[in-house]
């Protein structure tokens, strides 16, 4: 009867952790999904807005409001002392990439009882 | 009823529910193995408990160099077609639909469903239509129309599209349309880049791609290595000043009926191409009527970025070049005289002027004022001679590549006495741009080293590439020094005096410019063309230390066909605005301004 509660229990014990892990892996499949998602709609919104704000449609825009090319004769060039231009502009970076062991997770997770008692054995103090 | 009664019914009530449950069971294996969606199971079966899938990086983005974007990523879906799931009903309204949505013909749709596809053993499609060539393209369609096809096919109601499947690929967007659209160049539906920048650098944009395992099972699922991306890059260019620049081509091609053209401005002082427009224009979204046709000649071909790719005679900007090598070799001086009788014969070969006139007593300078051909072909034939006069053209670059960042170049031609089909009349004709081929581009360059006292700067068009370890800033070449500073800056001031005399449709009051104007004759097979010529001006500014230079072509205009009519005044539209957008103030002096001006 004891060993049959025992048995039960590691078996309750077992099906919860993998029933956490199954969840935790839905989830990072999803969330990889999503970051997909956000990535190509990050794109495409700022491509959108590149568009919206093209040299055409603001030229367009600044005629409509009356607007017109400056000229030589319509500029006053003024020194201002301690003057500093804006910097160049620097692009952003793109991601660097992950290597495969950063990627994966932890052993901590993922190692088996074997793998552990193998590890255990295989470490000369014969502990982790 | 007595308690055995009432727990065999219990117990029939539990297996009646328990059979049903494994009933609903089996029915729906039978439904997954033999059902309409069997094939699509048993695919994913035979991939197993995960799916090896090639990941391919964003490919990186391209900015002006104000942090404007030129090109970027977004998605686009083919339609594919899993040829075991479609009915009877979709075969038909699939293209029905298509043909609606996407002004597509209906009967090449159909064609492609009713094929028998499975009889070569093909089970998926890609539904593809046929450019004005024949030629046949994948369908692609954007965000928009694919939501309206997802509607209809979670939509019971909606027409049967059973069988059709929108698949997902990245597709590359340039948001200012036309603008720059010849120093981008573009990317095809398999994300290959050509032409311009987008070829040129297409190995760096496009990063490195990775196949992954991407698995099925919750349990087995890892956060999946990202893979090397491309690198973004900033341009040299400012899209204020190509906008700028695209108009006043524009408008300059319209007013003068022509048929194509270039500009070119750059910075001198360190080879930054800060505008490159061309006409006809190339929109990189809807690239495909600039793709090479087989069927076409050569000539047929529209050139993409002609600016370092399209060759041609440059007439009279090209005695610049001559009167650069006499002067640095000081075989002459800005006040030489040549008495000019209007005809000069080099190598059994009688040379006249554009106007078949004579100038009588001329200095190098008044040379220039008038373009005069035959002083030219004497200081190449009596002051100079071919080793010289090549000698000096190859310093110039002439003929070579001036290795601009941009797919495509090509290197022009210039016939030496090397070379066995030179003769000598060459050198007389040479001398004043004509049986001598070159880029715009290579002419820019090496009117620079003219421009940056003495110093030829490579031409670019990248000026930042950024990776994921920080950005690197390309620093300018210098390709050699063809003259000293002092020819440089000589020629540059007799330049400037010539110009005023030549055209007044090429100043800037308050600021100093120097340049030259150019009409060429078009060579074909059967000689020079007798009525259409190239229009050019070539300009830089303002003196002493100047900021821009700028290279001008018209082919073929109608209204006038020479370079002081139709390619100055663009020159001139192009130098007001560049002051403004660049931030140059005026020569304070009265003197230099009254030169320009």
């Amino acid at each position: 009867m004891l060993i049959a509660i025992v048995f039960l229990l590691v078996s309750g014990v077992y099906l919860a952790v993998n029933a956490r892990l199954a969840r935790a892996g839905r989830e990072v499949l999803t969330l990889e999904e999503r970051r997909t998602e956000l990535l190509r709609l990050t794109s495409e919104l700022s491509a959108e807005l590149a568009s919206r704000t093209a040299p055409e449609t603001m030229i367009a825009r600044a005629a409509n409001l009356g607007f017109h090319a400056a000229g030589p004769e319509d500029v006053l060039f003024i020194t201002i002392d301690g003057y500093v231009p804006p910097s160049d502009f620097i692009a952003p970076r793109p991601p660097a990439p992950d290597d495969e062991g950063q990627a994966m997770l932890s052993p901590a997770y993922t190692e088996t009882l074997g793998d552990w008692l193998m590890r255990w054995i295989g470490s000369p103090g014969g502990s982790s | 009823m007595n308690q055995e009664g009432v727990t065999r019914r219990r117990i029939r009530f539990v297996l009646i529910l328990m059979g049903s449950a494994v009933a609903a069971l089996v029915l729906q294996l039978v439904r997954v193995q033999f059902g309409p969606y069997a094939p699509v199971f048993a695919a994913r079966a035979e991939y197993g408990a995960s799916q090896v899938e090639k990941v391919v990086p964003a490919r990186g983005r391209i900015y002006d160099r104000n942090g404007n974007l030129l090109a970027s990523n977004a998605t686009m879906f083919y339609l594919e077609i899993e040829v075991r799931q479609l009915t009877e009903r979709s075969k038909k309204e699939i293209p029905l639909t298509l043909s609606k949505l996407l002004v597509l013909p209906l009967e090449d749709l159909y064609t492609q469903l009713t094929t028998d596809w499975a009889a070569v053993g093909q089970f998926r499609i890609r539904m593809t239509r046929k450019d004005a060539n024949g030629n046949p393209w994948p369908v692609t369609v954007d965000k928009t129309v694919a939501e309206v096809l997802n509607g209809f096919l979670a939509d019971p109601l909606a027409p049967d599209l059973s069988g059709l499947d929108l698949v997902a690929a990245p597709k590359r967007t340039y948001p200012a349309g036309t603008v720059a659209g010849h120093v981008l160049g573009f990317v095809n539906q398999e994300g290959q880049g050509f032409y311009g920048v987008e070829g040129y650098y297409d190995e760096w944009l496009s990063g490195k791609p990775i196949t992954i395992h991407r698995p099925f099972i919750p349990l087995e699922a890892r956060l999946q290595p990202d893979p090397p991306a491309g690198v973004n890059l900033v341009l040299t260019l400012d899209l204020a000043i190509q906008q700028m620049v695209e108009t006043a081509l524009r408008e300059a091609i319209e007013s003068s009926l022509a048929e194509s053209g270039q500009v070119i401005v750059m910075d001198p002082r360190n080879g930054e191409i800060l505008a490159m427009a061309a006409w006809p224009v190339l929109d990189p979204n809807r690239y495909e009527p600039w793709l090479p046709d087989a069927n076409r000649e050569d000539e047929g071909n529209p050139v993409i970025t002609p600016g370092v790719a399209g060759t041609f005679e440059p007439g009279s900007t090209f005695k610049v070049l001559t009167m650069a090598a006499a002067l640095e070799l000081d075989r002459v001086e800005p006040e030489t005289e040549f008495i000019d009788t209007g005809q000069i014969e080099v190598g059994g070969h009688t040379i006249r002027n554009w106007d078949g006139r004579s100038w009588g007593q001329q200095t190098m300078i008044g040379c220039l004022e008038h373009s005069l051909n035959v002083c030219l072909a004497w200081i190449a034939s009596d002051r100079l001679g071919s080793t010289d006069l090549y000698s000096s053209l190859g310093q110039f670059g002439i003929g070579q590549l001036t290795g601009v960042d941009m797919a495509g170049e090509v290197s022009g031609e210039m016939r030496t006495p090397r070379d066995p089909d030179w003769t000598e009349p060459d050198l007389g004709t040479n001398s004043f741009g004509q049986g001598v081929s070159v880029t715009p581009m290579q002419l820019l360059t090496a009117v620079s080293a003219i421009a940056n006292h003495g110093d030829m700067v490579q031409p670019h068009i990248v000026r930042q590439v950024v990776g994921p370890q920080g950005a690197y800033w390309p620093q300018p070449t210098v390709l050699g020094r063809p003259i000293s500073r002092q020819t440089a800056d000589t020629l540059t001031d007799m330049l400037a005096q010539s110009l005023e005399g030549e055209t007044r449709y090429a100043s800037v009051a308050g600021y100093r410019l120097a340049g030259k104007t150019g009409t060429a004759q078009i060579a074909t097979e059967k000689g020079y063309d007798p009525k259409w010529t190239v229009a050019s001006f070539i300009g830089w500014g303002p003196l002493p230390e100047p900021r821009f230079l700028v290279l001008v072509r018209i082919d073929k205009p109608a209204t006038a066909p020479w370079g002081s009519v139709i390619a100055a005044p663009v020159f001139q539209e192009i130098a007001e605005r560049l002051v403004v957008m660049m931030g140059i103030p005026p020569d304070p002096t009265g003197e230099q301004a009254a030169v320009g001006g």
